[in-house]
């Protein structure tokens, strides 16, 4: 018996590892070891041995048919693999330099709207929330407020544009700390992105324009902090670089100081620099401590509350950060530019 | 403003100091006073030197060019230079300029030694206009004989040839160093020098009383808190003395005569602007200073006429106007060539009268820059005195002394006391001491002392009009220790509040991230538009905006909708050729609303407009025309992410806009949010060069945010097997897709999950007036597997009801 067990072991061996497609190997596996198939067969013939022979022999049956399912399970991945490599080498090699094409191609925000969002989330790390103001502003908000009387000389720094005395489009994003000093109470740490407008239209000049505007307010606030943000703020924005604080007025802060950041393309250098009309300096934003004329106008306290603010203008930060030369395309929504970002 | 360094050493106790001007320069910007420039002045002349034309000989190969011979060097056996020339007034043995190579003249122009027409040549023999020095191009600068040859032309041109010219871009509140006088004053300690000592001028009191000349009369002091009138004869005039025109020219002001040139002169010298009237001109004898009461034209110096208007401060002879005041002089009363007496004004005006003035004239002359900015009472006898002085020495002419003077309030000193702990806590300057600010305010002539430990007494002198507080003067203190001096430091604060602001920006930018993933440009134009462009696109209404003071007509009026822009941007970069575009807005919209504080009620909107194919141009896709469905798909995924609500689509309101089958309005609930749709052929034909539907959508985003996504509940899916079932049937062509799909809504009640619309036809097999709809119906319950049994109910509801309704036949 054992003899011809052998022997249909090799047998099968042979006949599993030649089946050329699966369905002839579902066959062979009926065949030798299905419910009727010839190994089934031969174990009821165990029943006519002796004890002892018949689990010597159950054994040896047992390990033949482990073996052939091993051999079956071992052909069947084979003849996956035969099927997949049939798929694989029919399909011709691709042009992989084509153009992929996906349902639709991705837009592009604005380099305004990018340069925003990044001085937002910088100054956002630090502990500013952002609050917004009206774009259309009352004469109060947007100049009296800020230690601006009508006959102010800082009026006319400004041509406003007026729907009707006292309304105006805000000249600057400022009356936004007017609002959130009336409707709150320090400490304040705010920033107020948005648009302003100003009577103004040349090569360096649009009638519109984004500026972002800072505000904190607390017992103990002093330039020194002012100049930690703005630091941070530059930092970030351009990677490290040194600025420098130059004082200079502004009606609503004081002491104020003009920022300038070392010049990104002449590295300060100056030399024969076109950028920065050779000064090594590149003007960014305007700063100071809040007048205590502007804590008066909104109730606080100017001997217990000291706080700073900043400003600058985005459109002014994209042109560097991006090298665009011209302030007008940035509104000329030319696609040849806004596909770029 | 500009300063001339020479000008400046005339006020400087040490006045041969080596002076860096980029040092200074920057020193100043550092303190607030603004360097915007260093200019070379028009005469600043290296490696220019005195030569003698020993001989001129024709250019051989150019009719009008000349070689000469030219000696720089006196002694034995110098060899002469050869130079090519192109002037006809040279002769042989002319003393003249010549610019060596190396020289840089004026306009940058650097000379080197070249070969002109095959001819060698080393330096440039030059005219007076290629120096700078003169405005005379017609020919070579002749020289006086006697001049030593070899020496540098800069020897001959007396003091003022090395000058360098600072030019200050001056913050609004520093009227005081609009002079050469204020400038030096900031100056002289960051050259550690003081200024010079100024020696009172003295006059004799003449027997002739002024008054008995002219009267001058102030109609009202508050807009004239000073006049101060002199009058001077025995004048005869003529040009200045060299000294002065050299000064005005350094700074760029042409000499004119001696009179005029000496009000000029101190004016730059004090910042207190003069005028001189002819004395002959003012014929009824009385000097009015009074505001225009009837508009009237009068004619300046220059001879051009302007309209005078209320509110304008005048000087009148008499009722006549003279003068604007602090702006400019009449031609019927200024310095004639015949003039020998005249009366000297010094005067204080009105700053912000000044300013509306000038502005509306436009007309911004020295002397209204510097009213604008504001005056010193004191100043202006000051520059009365030395301007007289000047005339009497310079030119022998006999000053009525003493002056009419006016004045009314007198030049008041204010003394304030500042604590050093205030310094401290608003610069974060920590260890600065009173001693040290007394020392920094006195180095620019504030007087200060001492009265305790922390407590600084300070008068603030009349020149610095702007200080007027404590902070003034801590910001002085702070700028003169040097902004760099102040340390650095991270502030944190416990700063909390309603942050609702916060998340409008951060839905907002959610809203343009979302549609730039969407394929979408953003685009940001100006908020203001003509009321024509809105009118053509059916936004003008009763509720537009218009500005006052518009910069034309273009931009008049403000934005009722983002969508004629985004139409317009669409045609500007159709001409530059760009097919397929799909553009984006986020951006308000303004209409009048008696209910808002600035009676504007401005609304974020979100606009879009795709115009071309759903894949642009693709070498592996089919194209597919961008429609109707495409935008509002776009509209639906926008709105999907960006909130939890379920917008409603109806027929269009702006039918100017919107074709009229191909529009809809988007309701949220009752309240209307926005609209989409096809742009009306018409409006597609007028205005754009394309037969492409444009597509374009409005959604008024401040009422979305209210339903914000994050109010989302989630829902847990059901453990039990949902039921699929086909369903198509004919209805009439006018049942909407959304009465259908309400109505099998209600009928298959919650268990009816979800139903989505899978094909629709229309053909001549079912009917000229009839379309099928299929959908593809989802049941499935949270609590129990679904039987068939009832999944048959429910079919047999949905068709019942759809029958009674919609008279929709299932079809086979």
């Amino acid at each position: 018996m054992i003899e011809q067990i052998n022997q249909l072991r090799a047998e099968a061996h042979s006949q599993i590892f030649s089946a050329p497609d699966p369905e002839a190997l579902d066959r062979l596996r009926v065949h030798y070891i299905g419910k009727k198939g010839v190994l089934t067969g031969l174990l009821h013939q165990l029943k006519d041995l002796t004890p002892e022979k018949r689990r010597e022999m159950g054994a040896v049956l047992n390990e033949v048919k482990t073996n052939l399912e091993q051999d079956l399970k071992q052909r069947q991945t084979e003849l996956k693999r035969i099927v997949l490599d049939k798929e694989i080498s029919g399909a011709s090699p691709l042009d992989v330099t084509l153009p992929g094409s996906y349902a639709i191609n991705a837009g592009s925000l604005h380099p305004v709207t990018r340069v925003m969002n990044d001085v937002v989330q910088i100054l956002k790390r630090i502990g500013f929330s952002v609050v917004t103001g009206p774009e259309i502003e009352l004469e109060f908000y947007n100049f009296e407020a800020l230690n601006t009387p009508e006959d102010h000389p800082a009026r006319d720094m400004q041509d406003t544009f007026y729907i009707n005395p006292p309304v105006l489009l805000r000249s600057h994003t400022s009356p936004v700390q007017i609002r959130t000093m009336k409707e709150n109470r320090p400490p304040i740490q705010v920033i107020a992105p948005g648009k302003v407008y100003r009577s103004d239209y040349d090569l360096t000049h649009t009638p519109m324009f984004h500026q972002i505007e800072g505000l904190m307010v607390d017992e103990h606030l002093s330039l020194a902090d002012l100049k930690g943000v703005l630091n941070y703020l530059i930092k970030n924005l351009f990677g490290t670089r040194s600025l420098r604080f130059r004082p200079s007025f502004f009606p609503f802060t004081e002491p104020s100081a003009e920022v300038d950041m070392q010049c990104i393309q002449c590295k300060g250098s100056g030399k024969d620099c076109r950028l920065c009309k050779s000064t090594g300096w590149l003007e960014i934003g305007g700063c100071g401590m809040v007048h205590p004329n502007v804590f008066k106008s909104v109730g606080y306290d100017p001997d217990r509350y000291s706080g700073f603010a900043f400003g600058m203008g985005i459109e002014r930060i994209a042109m560097l950060k991006y090298g665009i030369d011209d302030l007008r395309s940035f509104f000329e929504n030319d696609i040849r530019m806004l596909e770029q970002f | 403003m500009l300063l001339s360094l020479n000008w400046l050493r005339d006020y400087l106790a040490k006045s041969d100091l080596k002076i860096d001007p980029k040092d200074l320069a920057d020193k100043l910007t550092m303190r607030g006073i603004h360097v915007a420039a260093i200019k070379r002045p028009a005469f600043s002349l290296e490696n220019v030197v005195v030569g003698r034309i020993e001989k001129i000989d024709k250019h051989p190969n150019a009719d009008r060019l000349q070689v000469t011979q030219v000696i720089i060097k006196t002694g034995q056996g110098v060899e002469p230079i050869q130079i090519v020339c192109g002037a006809k007034n040279i002769a042989e043995g002319d003393i003249v300029p010549i610019a060596l190579p190396g020289s840089i003249l004026p306009g940058d122009f650097e000379i080197k030694r070249s070969t002109i027409r095959g001819v060698e040549s080393f330096g440039m023999i030059c005219s007076g206009k290629e120096l700078g020095i003169s405005e005379d191009s017609e020919g070579i600068l002749q020289l006086p004989k006697h001049s030593g040859i070899g020496q540098p032309l800069t020897s001959l041109l007396g003091g003022g040839n090395n000058d360098t010219i600072l030019e200050f871009e001056l913050t609004p509140n520093r009227a005081d160093c609009q002079s050469v006088l204020g400038l030096a004053r900031e100056i002289a300690p960051v050259l550690k020098t003081k200024l010079r000592e100024q020696k009172p001028t003295k006059f004799k009191i003449t027997p002739h009383r002024t008054s008995s000349i002219i009267k001058v009369e102030v109609e009202d002091p508050n807009v004239c808190p000073r006049y101060v009138a002199r009058v001077i004869d025995g004048l005869k005039v003529q040009e200045s003395p060299d000294w002065i025109k050299q000064r005005l020219e350094s700074i760029g002001i042409r000499p004119i005569n001696n009179i005029v040139d000496v009000t000029n002169f101190v004016m730059f010298e004090y910042g207190q602007p003069l005028h001189a009237f002819d004395l002959r001109k003012i014929q009824s004898g009385t000097i009015k200073v009074a505001s225009c009461k009837t508009p009237t034209d009068f004619k300046l110096l220059t001879g051009e006429s302007v309209g005078l208007e209320p509110g304008d401060i005048l000087i009148q002879d008499g009722d006549r106007p003279i003068a604007v005041a602090g702006i400019m002089g009449g031609e019927n009363s200024q310095i004639a060539a015949d003039t020998t007496s005249i009366v000297l004004e010094s005067a204080a005006f009105a700053p912000h009268q000044i300013r509306k003035t000038s502005k509306r004239l436009a007309l911004h002359t020295e002397s209204s820059k510097r009213f604008e900015k504001g005056f010193d009472l004191a100043t202006v006898a000051a520059a009365s005195e030395r301007a007289a002085a000047l005339l009497r020495d310079s030119m022998n002419a006999n000053v009525y002394h003493p002056p009419i003077d006016t004045n009314e309030f007198g030049a008041k000193e204010a003394v304030i006391s500042i604590d050093m702990r205030d310094v401290r806590k608003i610069t974060g300057l920590k260890e600065i001491s009173a001693e040290k600010a007394s020392e920094l305010l006195d180095s620019i002539d504030i007087p200060s002392h001492k009265k305790s430990v922390n407590i600084l007494s300070v008068r603030f002198p009349t020149h610095r009009q702007d200080l007027k507080g404590n902070v003034d003067l801590i910001e002085e203190v702070a700028r003169l220790e040097g902004y760099d001096a102040i340390p650095e430091h991270l502030p944190t604060s416990l700063a909390t509040y309603d942050r609702l602001d916060e998340s409008a920006f951060d839905f907002e930018f959610k809203a343009k991230s979302l549609c730039a993933s969407m394929g979408l440009r953003e685009t940001i134009h100006y908020s203001f538009v003509s009321d024509t462009v809105l009118r053509n696109y059916g936004f003008a209404n009763e509720g537009m905006v218009s500005l006052k003071n518009p910069l034309s007509d273009e931009m008049k009026v403000l934005r009722t909708s983002l969508i004629p822009s985004l139409i317009q941007t669409y045609a500007y970069n159709l001409n530059r050729k760009v097919q397929h575009q799909r553009l984006f807005e986020l951006a308000k919209t303004f209409v009048w609303d008696e209910k808002e504080e600035t009676k504007v009620k401005e609304t974020a909107f979100l606009a879009g407009l795709i115009s071309g194919n759903l894949s642009g141009s693709n070498w592996k896709d089919k194209p597919t025309a961008l429609d109707f469905y495409h935008v509002k798909g776009l509209v639906e995924n926008l709105v999907r992410q960006l909130t939890s609500v379920r917008l409603a689509f109806e027929a269009p309101k702006n039918t100017t806009l919107y074709h009229p089958n191909r529009g809809a309005m988007i309701k949220l609930g009752l309240k209307e949010v926005g609209s989409l749709g096809e742009v009306h052929p018409v409006i597609r034909d007028n205005l754009l060069e394309t037969s492409e539907p444009v597509l374009v959508f409005e959604l008024n985003l401040e009422a979305l945010r209210k339903y914000e996504r994050s109010t989302t509940r989630y829902k847990i899916p059901s453990k039990f097997p949902a039921i699929e079932l086909d369903l198509a049937f004919v209805v009439d062509k006018s049942v909407s897709c959304h009465s259908v799909l309400e109505n099998m809504k209600h009928s298959g009640s919650e268990l009816l999950t979800d139903v989505t619309v899978f094909d629709i036809y229309e053909g001549e097999s079912i009917g000229p007036s009839k379309k099928s709809m299929a959908f593809h119906l989802t049941f499935q319950s949270t609590e129990r597997t679904l039987q068939d049994s009832e999944i048959q109910d429910l079919k047999n509801r949905i068709l019942a009801n759809l029958k009674d309704k919609h008279g929709a036949e299932l079809r086979a």
